[in-house]
C-alpha cells in the first residue's frame, strides 16, 4: 500500500458508512432524510474540527473566520485526527521503524560492552597491584582508561535515541545522566564555549588577571532577569544589586567552588597605573550538574561569604572596568577558611587572582565578564554605597604625535598654484571638497 | 554560470571545428563526401553517403544538410550538459518531528554503513594476514629436492605473465625521470 493511500486510509474508514448505507432505490423522502443528516453532521463541527491541526474540509472557512488559518495539507489534517494520540516513537513509518530497531540492537551490543568493561574493573580492582605488571601506577592508569571508556560506552548507547536528543532540545534532560551532559557541553563548546574564549583574549583576561584560563563550565550572568552577554556595558543601577549566575558543569558529581567578582581597571593616581579590585569573594559553594542556579545575593551563610558585593562603579573619564567573575574549583573535600579569607581580603583593593589561586590550590573553571562605564546613576550608586570618587573626572593627558605635520599630498595638491592655472578646472574640482563656484565643504 | 557558458562555448567550437574538417576533406577530396567526425564506429562507417542531389531537390537536400552530423554520443552529451549545471536541489525543510525521524534515519544509516565497512575490512585485513603467513611460510621453507630455503617463495613472487605474455612493465619502456622532457615527442624522426 503506498504512504498517500495509507494516510488516506481513515478518511476512507470515516466515509464509507455514508456510502454503505446507500440504498438502491433513492426516493424523495430517504434523499431528504440523508441531506437532513449531513447537514446536521455539518452544522456540529467536533472539538477536533475546532482545532486547526485537524480541521476537516468543510469546517475551514469556520475557522478561517474565527482568524484561525488550517494547518498544513487536508491529508495531514485528516491524519492526524486520528494519529494524534500515537507516541512519536510508535509513529508507523516503515523506514523510521526500520531504523529504530537498528539503533536498538546497536544500544543493546553497547550495553552488553558496558557490562563487559565494568566486569573487567571490578576484576582489576580486586587484583593485587603486585600481579599487574608496572605496579601500582599501571594499575591506576589502567582503571582510570576503562572508566574513560564505560563513560564513553554510555553516551555512544543514547546518542542515538532521537527521544534523548528531543528530551534534550525541550530542556528537560536530566544532566545527572551522562548522556544530556554529552549534548549540553557539545552546545556549549559549539557558540558559547568560543564567545567566552574569545572575551577572555580581546578584554586581555589572560595576561592582565591569570596567566592562562580554559573555561570548562558554563558561567551565564543574568542581571534582574536578564541574561548579559559576556563584555556587555552594564547600566551601574542595574549592577548595584548583586547578579545571578546559571552555572552548566558537565562531570559528575557534586564539588565545592569558589566565586569571584574582580574589577581589573581601578584607576590609581598615584602610580599613574590600573590596580585590582575584589567585588564579591565567596568559598565553599556546592554545584553539581542538576543544580545551575547561583544568585548572588543568596550566598549569605558564615563559611561562604567572605567579601559581601560592592556594585561596581567607574569614575568619570576612566576606561571601561573589566568586571570578571571567575569559578575556581577547590580539591575535592576540602573547604576553605572563610575567615582567614575574610581576614586576608577585607581590604578589596590590590586582590591578586592568581596569588589567591596559587594559596588555596583553586583551579579556574568558569568565567564570565562585563563592563561598567560612567553613567547618569553612578553618582547615585557611589553615594548610596560610600564609595568615594563620584567628584573627580579623569581626563587623558594629551599625547602628541612624534611625526612632522604632513603637507597636503597628491595630483591636485601638487598643481594648486598659478603655474598650473589651466589646470584649475580640474585641480579646485574635488569631489566633497570643492565644485567650479569654489571650496564647498565647511572648515 | 560562467563554466556553463564556457563549456557551451566548448561545444560548439567542437561542432564548428567538426564542419571545417568536413569543408577542407570536400575541398581537397571530392571522391569522398562523408562528413568525418571525431569517433568513428563501425556502424556508423556502414552508413551509406546519401545519394547525389538531382537538379529538382537540390534546395531540399541542402537543408537537410544545414543541421551538424550528431555524433553516437550525442545524446549522453545532451544530457551531461543539461545536468551537469542544473542548480543544486534545495535543502531539506522539515518540520520538527519530520526533521527527528529524519534524523533517526540518518543515524541508522550511517551506523549500518559503517557496520558494513567495519565487517569488510576486517574481512580483508584477515585475508592479507593469510597471504603474508603463507608467503612467510614458503621463504621459511627448505625447497622441494636439492632446492635451498626460500625457493618457493622466490618462485611465488615471480611476475612473469602478470605483464601480458613475454610482457614487461610499461614503465620501463622508457628511462624514468623526475622532469618531462625538454622536447616532447621527436617529430622528425625517422627509421
Amino acid at each position: 500500500m503506498s504512504r498517500c493511500q495509507a494516510v488516506a486510509r481513515p478518511l476512507a474508514r470515516q466515509l464509507r458508512p455514508q456510502c454503505a448505507i446507500r440504498p438502491f432505490t433513492t426516493g424523495a423522502a430517504r434523499a431528504s432524510a440523508a441531506a437532513e443528516t449531513s447537514s446536521a453532521a455539518a452544522a456540529q463541527p467536533s472539538p477536533l474540527d475546532l482545532d486547526p491541526n485537524s480541521v476537516l474540509p468543510e469546517f475551514e472557512s469556520d475557522l478561517i473566520k474565527a482568524g484561525k488559518m488550517p494547518i498544513g495539507s487536508r491529508r495531514r489534517r485528516v491524519a492526524m485526527r486520528t494519529t494524534a494520540s500515537l507516541p512519536f516513537e510508535q509513529l508507523p513509518y516503515q523506514a523510521f521503524q526500520e531504523a529504530r530497531a537498528i539503533l536498538a540492537a546497536d544500544r543493546q551490543e553497547k550495553v552488553a560492552k558496558i557490562q563487559e568493561e565494568l566486569e573487567k574493573i571490578s576484576l582489576l580492582e580486586k587484583k593485587d597491584a603486585a600481579l599487574v605488571k608496572g605496579g601500582q601506577a599501571m594499575k591506576d592508569t589502567k582503571l582510570a582508561s576503562l572508566r574513560r571508556y564505560v563513560e564513553q560506552l554510555k553516551i555512544q548507547a543514547d546518542i542515538n535515541d532521537p527521544l534523548v536528543k528531543k528530551r534534550f532540545e525541550d530542556g528537560l534532560g536530566d544532566m545527572d545522566k551522562p548522556i544530556y551532559r554529552h549534548y549540553a557541553e557539545r552546545k556549549w563548546r559549539s557558540y558559547d564555549y568560543r564567545l567566552i574564549t574569545q572575551r577572555i583574549k580581546q578584554f586581555n583576561i589572560v595576561p592582565d588577571v591569570l596567566p592562562k584560563l580554559d573555561p570548562v563550565a558554563d558561567v551565564q550572568l543574568y542581571f534582574r532577569q536578564s541574561k548579559i552577554p559576556p563584555g556587555e556595558i552594564v547600566d551601574s543601577l542595574v549592577s548595584e544589586n548583586p547578579p545571578r549566575l546559571r552555572v552548566q558543569v558537565f562531570d559528575k558529581g557534586p564539588r565545592l567552588v569558589s566565586l569571584v567578582v574582580l574589577d581589573s581597571d581601578v584607576p590609581d593616581v598615584e602610580k599613574d597605573a590600573f590596580s585590582k579590585r575584589c567585588h564579591f569573594l565567596a568559598a565553599n559553594i556546592s554545584l553539581s550538574p542538576s543544580d545551575t542556579s547561583l544568585p548572588l545575593s543568596r550566598i549569605r551563610a558564615a563559611d561562604q561569604l567572605a567579601v559581601p558585593w560592592l556594585p561596581p562603579t567607574a569614575q568619570k573619564g576612566s576606561p571601561y572596568h573589566r568586571l570578571s567573575i571567575y569559578l575556581l574549583e577547590q580539591k575535592p573535600d576540602t573547604k576553605l577558611d572563610v575567615a582567614q579569607l575574610k581576614e586576608l581580603y577585607a581590604s578589596r583593593d590590590g586582590f591578586s587572582l592568581k596569588s589567591f589561586r596559587d594559596k588555596f590550590s583553586l583551579t579556574p573553571v568558569g568565567f564570565n565578564m562585563f563592563r561598567s562605564v560612567w553613567d547618569d546613576n553612578t553618582a547615585g550608586v557611589m553615594a548610596r554605597h560610600g564609595v568615594a570618587g563620584a567628584d573627580v573626572e579623569f581626563r587623558p593627558t594629551r599625547v602628541h604625535s612624534l611625526k612632522p605635520p604632513v603637507k597636503p599630498r597628491g595630483w591636485e595638491a601638487k598643481r594648486q598654484g598659478p603655474a598650473y592655472r589651466h589646470l584649475w578646472k580640474y585641480t579646485k574640482r574635488i569631489k566633497g571638497l570643492s565644485n567650479a563656484r569654489g571650496w564647498t565643504k565647511r572648515r | 554560470m560562467a563554466s556553463s557558458t564556457s563549456i557551451t562555448g566548448l561545444f560548439s567550437r567542437l561542432s564548428l571545428l567538426s564542419r571545417n574538417t568536413t569543408t577542407a576533406t570536400m575541398k581537397t577530396a571530392t571522391t569522398t563526401p562523408t562528413p568525418r567526425l571525431f569517433s568513428t564506429t563501425s556502424s556508423f562507417l556502414a552508413r551509406k553517403a546519401p545519394p547525389p542531389a538531382s537538379g529538382g531537390s537540390a534546395p531540399k537536400a541542402a537543408r537537410r544538410n544545414r543541421q551538424a552530423p550528431k555524433s553516437e554520443n550525442f545524446f549522453r552529451i545532451r544530457t551531461l550538459r543539461r545536468n551537469m549545471f542544473s542548480p543544486a536541489p534545495p535543502p531539506l525543510r522539515m518540520a520538527r518531528l519530520r526533521y527527528l525521524r529524519h534524523w533517526t534515519i540518518h543515524r541508522a544509516w550511517q551506523l549500518f554503513r559503517r557496520k558494513q565497512h567495519e565487517a569488510i575490512d576486517k574481512e580483508r585485513s584477515r585475508m592479507h594476514a593469510g597471504m603474508y603467513n603463507a608467503c612467510e611460510e614458503l621463504r621459511k621453507t627448505v625447497g622441494p629436492g636439492s632446492r635451498g630455503e626460500g625457493y618457493l617463495y622466490r618462485v611465488a613472487m615471480e611476475k612473469k605473465g602478470v605483464y601480458g605474455l613475454e610482457g614487461v612493465p610499461i614503465e620501463y619502456a622508457r628511462f624514468q625521470t623526475d622532469s618531462p622532457a625538454k622536447e616532447a615527442w621527436n617529430h622528425e624522426w625517422k627509421r
